[in-house]
């Protein structure tokens, strides 16, 4: 596997020992020391993924995903001090795809990232189709979105679009978080479904006429999503 | 609440007995004298009317020496001296007598014998008696050169009838006092105690944990120095526990910067450990050894600095509960399977399930099979649910040692380590971690040995935890 990763973080020790394990996994890996290189790297060359530390001197982690999502879907992955609900919900809504908390060990940060990059690079087999959901169009093939009424694309992420194929696939049926979490971000067993919630969040800001009271996405309380009938 | 009312009634008390005693004293004293000096002038008048009457009026009707019964009521003494509202008893001496009623009939016999005898022998003499219920003052005496005696007889019906007023009118008097001195003690006792029911409010916000609540100094008397005493106590506590919050804030933040600053290094050495780990076959004979344990260290010092890390968040009050639906079943299973698969649970037949926070709950029961794991390595580890009263009780139960009887109070206390021998990488701070978040969420954890050996750690959980929690920024999803 010869994907190329950035990877952002002004630790050296830590940059650097992530590097190796990465580069020992078989990843191109480059490096940035603080926010700025790290969008001057990322704009300089085509990456596959995005390692991303969220304390970052002279332009936090979070600054430099939202700079990179406003002209990519790269996956992000968020590298952060701290698993509670502030450093992660903010990272994520900030538009990372998952997160990895340190301290970590190489071989769990390695297979999320293969994790991450496993989405990008299936497809749909059976893409001659498209799929609907209420207004919303869903091109498998071209993995765009749009309104039935003509509107632009709707700019999803992949994790977002990922997310309302798997819904869309079975309307009327109740996807648990665990259920999400495994299908689309690739974890065994007992990741944070904060990670589903969130996305649903961003998902509905998207594409739903009122995200208060959504009507494409439902919330089933103590059980987890649907997609409308 | 149970003083102030027992002061009122005792003030009132006192006064009113004050009252009542000299309003009576006061009454019997004025009764006597008022009725003494009544009765000395009412006889004053009719002795000097008598003496008038006998030495002047008879004399002028030219009277016998020895009148019969004719010659007074020819005289018209008798009439003379009832137009002025007295009746009169004539002794003629020889056994018979002229009364100007019949009322009178018999008087002569009723009075006292030294009053007819001093009569005889020609003084002034009185009685009070009573005739046809009627109090009455006779007054006697004899017609100048030895003539009939004479008994004036008056009634004095008006003297008791002025008593009687006057005794009414005491009896009002002192009613009014009683009220006046009822009233008095309200007042008095109202001014009293408002300073100690303020004291009373004051100590009990202080007790609430308003520290700054204060006594108001409003006398210069008895209370307003203990209330400036009160005050300047409830200073020094105040301050004294301002001081010892400072110190132990001081001392969190210590701990939290200390741990926060380790994490760095500690990413670090996590991620070279892992790599390390994974190559150990490849390294030489004489560091491999070193480097498996170098591996096995970093791991525990990762342990104790996120322990720590998270224990320095709930001192913080850093953490927020976050309540959702959950089926205990269901959880305990997954955590079972993932943590410790060697335990047994059997689900209840029922899916219990409670708003709790998950993540919370599988941090607990986490801990808790660690505890066994550590303590009673290879002995039966059981978790069960159960429900108690209000109460859902979660509990793991082990076979191993148990925990000294003396030490199980200290159990979930931070760093207590139960066997120092066999706690091999615990840091000591999983139960206290657990308590913490049993407390988040409105429960608590406690620990007993079984009666057939082994350690029982349960968490018991109000089974509204909503409600238990209710205040709080806990939310539901």
């Amino acid at each position: 596997m010869d994907a190329r990763i950035l990877l952002v973080e002004d630790d050296p020790s830590i940059r650097e020992v992530t590097a190796i394990g990465l580069r020992n996994a078989g990843f191109t890996v480059e490096t940035a020391d603080d926010g700025r290189a790290g969008i001057e790297r990322f704009e300089a060359a085509d990456f596959d993924l995005v390692l991303l530390d969220v304390m970052l001197p002279r332009l936090d982690g979070l600054e430099v995903a939202r700079a990179i999502r406003k002209r990519s879907t790269v996956p992000i992955v968020m590298l952060t001090a701290r698993a509670d609900t502030i450093d992660v919900v903010v990272g994520l809504e900030a538009g990372a795809d998952d997160y990895v908390r340190k301290p970590f060990e190489v071989p769990e940060l390695v297979a999320r990232v293969r994790a991450a990059l496993r989405r990008v690079g299936q497809r749909d087999d059976d893409a001659a189709s498209d799929l609907r959901l209420g207004p919303l169009v869903i091109d498998l093939a071209g993995r765009t979105v749009r309104r039935e009424d003509g509107e632009g694309e709707i700019p999803l992420t992949r994790t977002e679009f990922d997310l309302l194929v798997d819904l869309a696939r079975h309307p009327g049926q109740v996807l648990a978080r665990d259920t999400l979490l495994d299908r689309i971000w690739g974890y065994d067993y007992l990741g944070d479904s904060r990670l589903v919630d969130v996305a649903v969040g961003r998902l509905r800001a998207k594409i739903e006429a009122d995200p208060a009271s959504p009507e494409l996405i439902l919330t089933v309380r103590g059980a987890g999503y649907k997609a409308a009938r | 609440m149970h003083l102030p009312r027992g002061v009122r009634a005792r003030l009132a008390g006192a006064l009113v007995l004050l009252v009542a005693v000299t309003a009576a004293v006061l009454g019997v004293g004025a009764t006597i004298f008022v009725d003494a000096r009544l009765h000395q002038q009412t006889l004053a008048d009719a002795a000097n009317q008598a003496t008038f009457d006998l030495t002047v009026i008879v004399p002028g009707r030219q009277l016998p020496d020895h009148p019969t019964q004719d010659d007074i009521a020819r005289s018209g003494l008798i009439d003379t001296f009832r137009q002025r509202g007295v009746e009169t008893v004539v002794d003629l001496g020889d056994g018979t007598t002229v009364k100007s009623n019949d009322e009178l009939e018999g008087l002569l016999q009723r009075l006292p014998a030294d009053v007819t005898a001093r009569v005889g022998r020609g003084e002034l003499a009185y009685a009070w008696l009573d005739i046809a219920g009627v109090p009455r003052l006779v007054v006697g005496g004899l017609a100048p050169g030895g003539g009939p005696a004479f008994y004036f007889v008056r009634k004095v019906d008006a003297i008791q009838a002025a008593i009687d007023q006057l005794r009414l009118a005491l009896l009002i008097g002192s009613l009014v006092l009683v009220g006046l001195a009822l009233l008095t003690a309200r007042i008095l006792a109202r001014g009293i105690l408002a300073p100690v029911e303020k004291a009373g409010e004051t100590a009990e916000r202080i007790e609430r944990g308003d520290l700054l609540a204060r006594v108001p100094v409003t006398s210069h008397d008895e209370f307003g120095t203990w209330a400036d005493r009160f005050n300047r106590m409830a200073d020094t506590l105040s301050e004294t526990i301002r001081r010892l919050e400072r110190a132990q804030h001081q001392n969190r933040r210590f701990v939290a910067d200390v741990s926060h600053e380790l994490r760095t290094p500690l990413t670090a050495l996590v991620a070279e450990a892992s790599i390390v780990g994974e190559h150990l076959d490849g390294l030489p004979p004489e560091s491999r050894r070193a480097a498996e344990m170098l591996v096995g260290d970093v791991g525990r010092l990762r342990t104790l600095v996120e322990e720590l890390m998270e224990l320095s968040r709930f001192d913080a009050d850093a953490e927020t509960v976050a309540l959702e639906r959950v089926d205990l079943g269901k959880l305990i299973e997954t955590v079972r399977s993932t943590r410790s698969p060697k335990a047994r649970f059997a689900p209840p037949a029922e899916p219990v399930v409670v708003d709790a926070d998950p993540r919370r709950l599988e941090r607990i029961l986490g801990n808790f099979l660690d505890n066994a794991r550590e303590h009673a390595a290879d002995a039966d580890v059981e978790i069960a649910v159960e429900s108690r009263d209000d109460d859902i009780v979660i509990a793991v139960s082990d076979r191993g040692p148990g925990v000294p009887p003396d030490r199980l109070e200290m159990i979930f206390d931070r760093f207590t380590k139960i066997d120092p021998s066999r706690s091999g990488g615990s840091s000591g701070l999983g139960l206290a971690i657990a308590a913490e978040h049993a407390a988040l969420m409105g429960g608590y954890l406690q620990a007993m040995n079984r009666e057939d050996g082994g350690l029982r750690l349960e968490l018991v959980l109000p089974r509204d935890v909503a409600g238990t929690l209710r205040g709080s920024d806990g939310t539901a999803t």
